[in-house]
């Protein structure tokens, strides 16, 4: 542990059992936490790079969730991949008492130990050296003349990666999928929801045309009260006619005549004079097929009918 | 590097998804029911403008019972909303003439009344309102 200007850069080996307090750190990953290849590929970019790498490390991986990470070197074509996982990490970091809030980088030791010389003891049984520009892990009895790791002059490196803290919960790529339908929906729903918010405004708007082009009262309780009311004059003033049209339309003998109309508040009254009395009923039924509601009198030749309307 | 669980995420976004289709659901609700409004809005208009316009229309209504009462015998009085029509006696011929026109229109009759006085005459009162 050294201190490098803002934070402090450990060295996470799962052989040392060091626990550290709640400050921030960069971590450095011992090789025994990842696997590494140099390899020459006939792609331009990292990226492409980095979707060969599931089927690069088949071979070499066991079952289980892998990240993978990948970065150019200075010669053409030339890439150094790696392979890790995300779970064995947290679960060292998480044993060694370091919160995720406090780390500030992750790094692989083959990026940031790239330029140390000879081999270098990083715990009591194992040490690092580089062959062949890669870092790798060797038990201490395998060279005698070795160093010992000193990080103080490392600074640390732009190769960094993001660990998946649930990578093993859910697949990320399926949660992506997931995530995008679901952002799919909500993107059609808020735009149907924008739709039918622009028809009801514009159905309120061709609402208030209608007020103003029927010349409506402001509410509708009165413009229903007016209809009602209209509504009642006009169905009174049909009837009316209705029963003028029935009363005109009787078939009367010769010495039947009317003698008397009145129409006052919904009911009309009618005198038929020299009516015979066996003819009452006769005009009465005749009336009465017309659906009107009648009262009769009769009295001396003259037949006395008042029909409510 | 302490990063939010994706099923935090997922779950805001289930949430949101919800509250959307909620608020899509309650649109469509008022939708339905502007709609409605609307449809019952412009039934009215059209009935209680037509019935306005044939019971209300005060100078059309006087306009065209000024036409049917340029005839002789018949007594007639503007009010502000009526109008009364009176004879003490009138042509049978005369009475069917006006009558025929003034039941054949649309005029608001409030009140009629019709005796016959002989075989040729008769009196005759109405008042239409508007």
């Amino acid at each position: 542990m050294i201190f490098n200007q803002k934070y402090k850069i450990l060295f996470l080996d799962p052989n040392t059992d060091e626990h550290y307090g709640d400050e921030k750190v960069g971590i450095i990953l011992s090789p025994s936490l990842y696997w590494v290849k140099k390899l020459k590929l006939p792609v331009k970019s990292v990226r492409e790079v980095k979707k060969l790498l599931p089927s690069i490390f088949e071979d070499t991986l066991t079952n289980g969730n892998y990240s993978y990470s990948a970065y150019k070197t200075s010669k053409e074509n030339e890439y150094i991949v790696f392979a890790y996982e995300d779970k064995t990490i947290l679960d060292l970091l998480a044993k060694q008492n370091i919160q995720m809030h406090n780390i500030v980088s992750i790094h692989f030791a083959q990026t940031e130990l790239s330029l140390i010389h000879g081999a270098m003891k990083i715990n009591d049984m194992q040490s690092v050296y580089i062959k062949d520009d890669i870092l790798v892990l060797v038990p201490c009895c395998w060279i005698e003349e070795k160093g010992t790791l000193v990080l103080d002059d490392v600074k640390l490196s732009n190769h960094k990666i993001h660990l998946q803290q649930f990578g093993h919960i859910v697949n990320i790529k399926s949660l992506y999928s997931i995530g995008a339908i679901l952002v799919l929906f909500i993107v059609l729903t808020m735009s149907e929801l924008f739709v039918t918010n622009s028809k009801i405004n514009h159905i309120q708007d061709l609402q208030s045309e209608l007020f103003s082009k029927y010349n409506l009262k402001s509410t509708m309780f009165q413009n229903k009260s007016m209809l009602k009311k209209y509504t009642s004059i006009h169905s009174k003033q049909t009837k009316l006619r209705e029963t003028f049209s029935a009363l005109l339309g009787l078939r009367l003998n010769a010495n039947e005549k009317i003698n008397f109309i009145t129409y006052k508040n919904k009911k009309l009254s009618v005198d038929f004079s020299g009516v015979g009395e066996a003819n009452t009923s006769q005009i009465i039924s005749a009336l009465k097929a017309k659906h009107l509601n009648l009262s009769s009198s009769y009295d001396k030749n003259i037949l006395h009918l008042e029909i409510k309307l | 590097m302490n990063r939010i669980n994706p099923l935090y995420i997922a779950a805001l976004l289930v949430g949101v998804l919800a509250f959307s289709m909620f608020k899509l659901s309650s649109a469509k609700e008022e939708l339905g029911e502007a709609k409605r409004a609307y449809s019952k809005t412009e039934v009215i208009a059209t009935k209680l403008s037509s019935l306005k316009e044939v019971y209300s229309n005060k100078a059309k209504i006087k306009k065209s019972l000024k036409f049917i009462l340029n005839q002789k015998g018949v007594n007639h009085k503007f009010k502000s909303s009526s109008l009364s029509l009176s004879s003490d006696s009138l042509d049978v011929n005369a009475l069917n003439k006006l009558m025929g026109k003034l039941l054949n229109g649309s005029y608001n009759i409030q009140g009629l009344k019709i005796k016959k006085l002989d075989n040729e005459n008769v009196s005759f009162k109405m008042e239409i309102k508007w």
